[in-house]
């Protein structure tokens, strides 16, 4: 991945984190808003239920204080208050004043708690509401909910009690409204709420107890949890119902307990705020905050991109300049302006090259001058052989002239004759350095190593077993299936020659000559491996420049030439070598080498030179 | 004291001269005998078969006043008009007038016509007889005491109607013998029939434990009518699970109807798991109990049980007792007979019901039917010169 890349793709995950943080807060602050909203909603509609309880809870205990205070209840307190009073002539009484009264419930009780006569339950005459006559100060208490038996089962009534007295005896009157569906209706909602009771008149959660303004609510069976919960801890909650997967289809109950005259839980009054427009609103909301998002994201990958190229513009010429050097240009400069890191960076890279180049020409030219001198000493070291006989030759031609010796002719005729051998030394010497001066470029074809290996090592079998001198033994390990690779196979064949030779020079008592072909990532390798004496890490280091040898005979220039056709054919070449036991050289070929070759580099500084 | 003694004298002759004069009025004949019935005859032909008991006794009534004479089986013998009534019009469902049969065996009644309207609300029947528009009409017992109040003339016969409490064969929630017994028991002890008498029927009727009544047997007293809640909760929780009694009630009955739901009440103070259901006469719900009204058709205490037993058993499902007393059987054996039937409480008998009848002020010389008899209307005569209303049956 490039800079650039890395760079861009930097730059859009912060500013897709920005966005996504950006969507998160206005999703988080809408939601907020708007359970503030429901909540509001849900205040104002609790606020109003609790009003209009209690303003039903007074009128309901104004009724009844109305029928106590009515004539016919005091003519039937004072018939009551009379020894041997008949009440079974009262049984019906409540029906027609509960209707004239508009109540649901009305029940006139004795002195001593008996129903005289019931609205809701007329056949209940007789037995007795005890609680009635436990001390309350029924004027004072108002309205407050209780269970009431009636004949179609226990119901749910705001009731209230008041008192005539005659003498010692009272009369108590009871009477209520029912808490239903009718209370329900009442209630003015907003189109997005709803009201629902749930009367809590049997020991268990049952279905048909909660209701709605039009009857028994639908899926009551939802509610049963938060009905349990609040029987637990009778306190307002708030718990949101999921009618589908859709969250809008989905409604936030606010649940207040309705508690009766002794704390004990009655009923549950739900509000629910259905949720279908807030989350409608909040998708919109979160549609648009997609769509900004995303513009806001394709404007942001356009500036990116833009900053990215920006950015990484000097560097790229950085790197392209860099490219250069490594691949030889030492005069790649950088053009960037500006005085920040990448100007200064370029400065700095516009420096080291210029540097390195001035360098690089100092070290030309010693490395030059050092070949030179080199060239000539072994030049010299290796004219200084023939001509010195040479010089002894004519020397003692000359003698045996001035001696006019008649042995003249034969001296004469050996010493033209030694001349000419050194003379053709003298050739033999200039024509190696000729031959080293003048290596071929290679000619590349498909070319299987193995079989170039195999070659060479059964051209020099005869002299690994050569009377007079310690065999040597060769083992080959080369892999089958080795991959055809473009090369030059006489100039290989050469270059494994003279691996080979050098590995017998190094091993004068005899031993083990290893050669090795395997597959690697993109190319063949070869391992030439002897058990001679091995070199020192300072032989190891020059050993392939060229005129230098180890040996006392040899030109210096085998090695140099195995290295030679390796980088012209973009391979490269290392050795490894510990004293005393061994020498190792790996060669790694590519397949197929399209480049150029290479000017090998004249100084080694490591062991292994990557070409 | 000569004084106090011409005074005590002189009230002493006003007491026996005006008084006769008042009392000892002579029979007056003419007029039209105006009564009302709520129940509405369709048709008069004996063929025709009536839809409820109302109906049916209202038909057996007017066959009664025009037929010569009735069968014991309830049959009428004679021709249309061979009664002390003929027909002059008939309106079918609405009203009927007849006139006096000047040849009836027995004599020429009083009136001269009976203007029989049929189909009208217990309310206008309360509300004409008040207005003076009416001379008899029926009236429920439980409403007898409020119309008393409001005014009404009101005559009663002696009890002759049972309301009791049935439990079917075929009930549902019991299939137990014992159990039923049990159970049976348990609701009657269960059952506080003062309350019923005293506050639904407003103190007309009289409770009951026995299937006669106690003006016909004279042993009705001896069966006991006291409720013992504690003994029916402990019968009751002998049974286990303990079902829930189904009560059918007549949905056109408002007196069974509160009996039924004050039963039911009584049963759950009791711990008793009841419920009233109406039973319209064409619904036939699975019941366990219904509350039924028979009337007593005999002044036999005998024939009256017998056939009692007979309706109760129709409607039971099986019969209560195999063989039927004789007519000339003893007060013993009658009693033994309530015993027997009463015993495995399939019956629960509940309170003895008058007839009650309101006549308008110029009604004379009626008399409350005996069990089975028909209205005397032949025998009433209309006091066409008095109208005061200080003369009450």
């Amino acid at each position: 991945m490039t800079f650039r890349s890395k760079l861009f793709l930097n730059f859009m995950i912060a500013l897709l984190l920005a966005v996504g943080l950006v969507a998160a807060g206005v999703t988080v602050v809408t939601r907020r808003v708007f359970d503030q909203m429901n909540a509001e909603h849900t205040d104002a509609m609790v606020a109003q239920f609790q009003r209009e309880f209690e303003r039903r809870g007074q009128d309901v205990a104004h009724r009844v204080k109305a029928i106590a205070e009515e004539e016919a209840t005091t003519r039937m307190a004072v018939d009551l208050s009379r020894p041997n009073a008949d009440v079974s002539v009262y049984v019906h009484d409540a029906r027609g004043v509960s209707s004239s009264h508009q109540l649901d419930f009305l029940d006139f009780v004795g002195n001593d708690g008996a129903i005289i006569s019931s609205e809701e339950y007329p056949a209940r005459f007789g037995y007795k509401l005890t609680w009635v006559t436990q001390p309350d100060d029924w004027a004072m208490r108002g309205a407050f909910l209780m269970k009431v038996e009636t004949d179609q089962g226990p119901a749910l009534g705001l009731m209230a009690v008041s008192t005539v007295r005659v003498g010692d005896r009272d009369l108590y009157v009871v009477g209520g409204e029912r808490l239903g569906k009718e209370f329900l209706e009442s209630l003015v909602l907003p189109a997005d709420m709803r009201a629902l009771l749930y009367l809590n008149l049997d020991p268990d959660f049952q279905e048909v107890n909660l209701i709605d303004k039009k009857g028994p609510a639908a899926d009551a069976d939802r509610f049963q949890p938060l009905v349990q919960k609040i029987e637990g801890d009778p306190v307002e909650q708030t718990e949101r119902i999921s009618w589908g997967f859709d969250p809008s289809n989905s409604e936030v109950f606010h649940a207040l307990p309705l508690p009766g005259r002794q704390k004990e839980l009655l009923g549950v009054l739900f509000v629910g705020s259905s949720q279908g427009e807030v989350v409608s609103l909040e998708r919109r909301i979160r549609w648009l905050a997609l769509g900004v998002g995303a513009v806001g994201l394709l404007l942001g990958l356009l500036l990116s991109w833009w900053g990215a190229a920006r950015v990484t513009r000097p560097v790229q010429k950085l790197v392209t300049a860099s490219r250069e050097v490594s691949q030889g240009n030492w005069n790649a400069r950088v053009d960037v302006r500006g005085s920040d890191e990448i100007g200064q960076l370029a400065k700095s890279f516009n420096q080291m090259t210029s540097q390195l180049v001035e360098q690089r020409e100092r070290l030309v030219q010693v490395e030059r001058v050092a070949a030179w001198r080199e060239l000539a000493r072994r030049l010299a070291h290796e004219l200084k052989n023939p001509l010195f006989p040479l010089q002894t030759t004519v020397e003692n031609l000359q003698r045996a002239r001035e001696q006019n010796s008649g042995q003249f002719d034969e001296v004469f005729r050996e010493s033209t004759g030694i001349m000419l051998s050194e003379i053709e030394n003298l050739k033999a010497i200039v024509s190696r350095f000729s031959d080293f001066a003048k290596m071929p470029q290679p000619e590349l074809a498909p070319v299987n190593l193995n079989e170039i290996v195999r070659n060479v090592v059964k051209l020099f079998e005869p002299q690994f077993g050569a009377v007079g001198r310690p065999p040597i033994t060769p083992e080959l390990h080369l892999e089958e299936n080795l991959p055809i690779i473009q090369a030059d196979a006489t100039l290989l064949h050469r270059a494994i020659e003279n691996l080979i030779l050098n590995a017998m020079d190094a091993m004068p008592a005899g031993g083990v000559l290893m050669l090795r072909t395997q597959t690697i990532g993109g190319g063949v390798s070869l391992e030439v491996s002897d058990t001679g004496t091995g070199l020192t890490p300072e032989e190891s280091e020059r050993i392939f420049t060229p005129y230098y040898t180890s040996k006392q005979h040899g030109s210096g220039l085998g090695l140099a030439i195995v290295q030679a056709i390796v980088a012209d054919h973009g391979g490269r070449i290392s050795v490894e070598s510990e004293s005393g036991v061994g020498t190792s050289f790996h060669i790694e070929l590519p397949a197929s080498h399209p480049h150029k070759p290479q000017v090998f580099p004249m100084v080694f500084e490591k062991k292994e030179v990557e070409v | 004291m000569l004084r106090r003694l011409a005074a005590t004298s002189l009230a002493i002759v006003f007491l026996l001269v005006a008084l006769p004069a008042r009392t000892a009025r002579r029979p007056q004949y003419g007029g039209t005998l105006r009564v009302e019935i709520g129940a509405a005859v369709a048709s008069l032909d004996p063929g025709v078969s009536t839809i409820t008991p109302d109906q049916a006794f209202a038909k057996s009534q007017i066959d009664s006043l025009i037929y010569e004479s009735r069968d014991p089986d309830g049959s009428f013998n004679g021709d249309v008009g061979s009664g002390p009534f003929k027909i002059l019009s008939w309106q079918p469902g609405k009203q009927l007038t007849l006139q006096a049969n000047e040849k009836f065996r027995d004599g020429r009644s009083f009136v001269d016509s009976v203007e029989i309207t049929m189909g009208r609300s217990l309310r206008d029947r309360l509300l004409d007889l008040e207005l003076n528009k009416s001379d008899l009409t029926g009236i429920p017992a439980q409403e007898a005491r409020h119309a008393a109040e409001s005014g009404v003339r009101v005559s009663q016969s002696q009890p002759d109607e049972l309301l009791a409490l049935v439990f079917l064969d075929d009930r549902p929630a019991i299939n137990k013998t014992r159990a039923r017994e049990i159970i049976g028991q348990a609701v009657s002890l269960s059952i506080d029939r003062a309350a019923v008498v005293n506050f639904l029927l407003q103190k007309v009727g009289e409770p009951t434990g026995a299937l006669l009544p106690q003006w016909s047997s004279g042993t009705s007293f001896l069966f006991s009518t006291a409720g013992d809640v504690p003994r029916a909760k402990e019968l009751w929780s002998q049974i286990t699970p303990s079902p829930n009694i189904v009560l059918g009630y007549d949905s056109a009955d408002a007196l069974e109807q509160s009996v039924a739901e004050r039963i039911v009440v009584n049963a759950k103070e009791a711990g008793i798991s009841m419920t009233a259901v109406a039973n319209p006469a064409n619904k036939s719900p699975k019941l366990d109990a219904r509350l039924v009204r028979l009337p007593m058709l005999s002044p036999n205490p005998a024939n009256a049980l017998n056939e009692i037993l007979q309706n109760f058993s129709s409607l039971a499902g099986s019969a209560l007792i195999p063989s039927t007393l004789p007519e000339s059987s003893s007060p013993e054996d009658i009693y033994k007979r309530e015993r027997e039937a009463l015993g495995s409480y399939r019956i629960v008998p509940l309170v003895w019901l008058p007839q009650v009848y309101g006549l308008s002020a110029r009604v004379r010389n009626w008399t409350a039917p005996a069990p089975g008899q028909a209205w005397p209307l032949a025998d009433v005569w209309l006091d066409t010169n008095d109208k005061s209303s200080d003369l009450k049956d």
